[in-house]
């Protein structure tokens, strides 16, 4: 296999994997944050959904960054290559480098947030690691 | 003797950007592709409604308020049902692709697709009952 | 049905004629109807009349077929369009040029490659009826074309290498007796290979003997990405993608 053939595999097993997280994890965020929360439906809770979840909360943090991970993976690396279905075909390699570059941002900037809204967790981690 | 003449061939016709509108497998693969639009889109939205609790906590409620608009609503809605269509489909695919065995059964794709969305629902519920209920 | 005859102009167009109609007329029929009595020089392929030997395949409403399996009471009270097969150069009428297809099918080495040949005194190479499930199905392909007809992706890049020939391919990955999957793997996990294809499905729909090519073209992408991660490691790749070789 070419080098980029081997990666691309290996990103096409990424991208299969995010389309399982996208299926089982992501309709009940979808739906406890953005249309239970809002409109007050089962089920009702004290706070967003989303700060209850986060804030220092590493289980739910973790759950966060793996469903929105994946499945910001396979939507943008499916969109970018049904873009390229749709009559885009000489623009494909710039489009898939903004997907990537997309990708790499968002998860980097996901993984950041998370971090920072989990302050007892990142201590916890840098007194082991003894550096605190 | 004539020499054997060669005639032209018509050239392979240009498939245009609307080729998925004239045939429903088409389609259905195409409406299929584009729930991935509205997949990345929440992830993206959902990614700075972290970033906002995190960095601006005095401009969250704001963004909050903004999920309560008709809006975001209809575009949650709208999100929700294109991933539960992008779900069904991907169980059936991955039904035939690779299908499930238990013992000497093995799943049909529709099989598969069932036991998929009834795995999906005790899912969300159990994500539901861990971090939401009674909090 | 969509004519054209170089010979007498450059353009393709359409011609209207009308046949008998029985019960069990096939389109294959109508065209040899068409041809015998109404117009010569109408020029289409056909040889077995009973859908195994690949060679009647035309778009029949816009969908490929087998002229030979399409049954004229299917479209009772409807137009019949015919047109030759789409995705393909067209010679003459409903005659295609395939050449890019046999090409691809030869490119995947459709036979049986072994690390060493054993002599003939050594016996047959032995396979169980399990063995011989886990292919079979793929074996049945007849190169009709249809699925190359009906897929998008080669009507948007004729490079892509295809639905039958990557079912081939796959065919042989599965044959118990084939150690070729070195020489082969390359040849299919190219960027115009699987990677190609994102799961439109068509060609499987329209195939006429079952083999799903897109299963076959799923599976080996599968195997592609549990390749993947072993070949990664490969010293050629990391030289590749670090930073000065890897030095």
């Amino acid at each position: 296999m070419s080098v980029a053939a081997r990666l691309h595999a290996l990103l096409w097993g990424v991208f299969s994997l995010g389309g399982f997280i996208a299926a089982f994890l992501l309709p009940v965020l979808i739906y406890v944050n953005n249309i239970a929360y809002p409109l007050g439906l089962w089920p009702v809770t004290s706070r967003d959904p989303t700060s209850l979840l986060v804030t220092d909360q590493i289980i739910g943090s973790f759950f966060v960054f793996v469903a929105i991970a994946g499945s910001l993976f396979h939507g943008v690396f499916r969109f970018t290559a049904t873009l390229g279905e749709l009559g885009l075909k000489n623009q494909v390699e710039r489009i898939v480098s903004v997907g990537y570059a997309l990708i790499a941002v968002g998860i980097l900037a996901l993984l950041y947030y998370l971090l920072a809204l989990n302050p007892s967790f990142v201590n916890m981690v840098l007194h082991i690691l003894g550096v605190r | 003797m004539s020499q054997k003449k060669e005639y032209p061939e018509l050239p392979r016709k240009k498939l245009g950007p609307g080729w998925w509108l004239g045939n429903r497998h088409y389609t259905v693969y195409m409406v299929r592709e584009l729930t991935s639009f509205f997949v990345a889109v929440f992830c993206i939205l959902y990614i700075y409604q972290v970033a906002v609790l995190a960095a601006t906590p005095g401009s969250y409620s704001q963004y909050l308020d903004l999920l309560r608009s008709p809006v975001m609503i209809g575009f949650s809605i709208v999100t929700l049902g294109f991933t539960l269509f992008h779900a069904f489909t991907w169980f059936y695919l991955i039904g035939r692709v690779q299908p499930l065995k238990f013992g000497g059964w093995t799943t049909t794709p529709v099989q598969s697709l069932i036991i998929n969305t009834a795995l999906l629902a005790v899912i969300s519920m159990v994500i539901i009952g861990l971090f939401f209920l009674g909090r | 049905m969509a004519r054209y005859r170089p010979e007498k102009g450059p353009k393709q167009y359409w011609q209207e004629y009308k046949v008998p109609y029985r019960r069990d007329t096939v389109v294959l029929d109508a065209l040899n109807q068409v041809k015998a009595e109404q117009d010569g020089t109408l020029a289409y392929r056909w040889s077995c009349r009973m859908g195994v030997c690949g060679s009647c395949g035309a778009n029949i409403n816009g969908v490929p077929r087998l002229t030979c399996e399409t049954f004229l009471h299917d479209f009772k009270g409807q137009e019949l369009v015919i047109e030759p097969l789409a995705n393909f150069p067209v010679v003459k009428d409903l005659v295609v040029n395939f050449e890019d297809f046999m090409e691809k099918l030869v490119r995947v080495k459709p036979w049986i490659i072994r690390d060493r040949e054993s002599p003939v005194e050594e016996g047959e190479y032995k396979q169980s009826a399990a063995e011989l499930e886990r292919y079979s199905q793929y074996s049945s392909c007849i190169n009709c074309m249809l699925c190359y007809a009906a897929c998008p992706v080669y009507g948007l890049n004729e490079e892509w290498l295809g639905p039958a020939a990557t079912a081939l391919a796959y065919r042989y990955i599965e044959d118990s007796r084939d150690q070729g999957k070195k020489v082969r793997f390359p040849i299919v996990h190219d960027m115009k290979g699987i990677w190609e294809c994102t799961l439109v499905g068509e060609c499987s729909v329209v195939c006429p003997k079952g083999v799903d090519p897109m299963l076959a073209i799923q599976k080996t992408k599968i195997l592609g990405a549990m390749e993947a991660p072993k070949s990664i490691l490969n010293p050629q790749t990391l030289k590749a993608i670090l930073p000065r070789g890897g030095q």
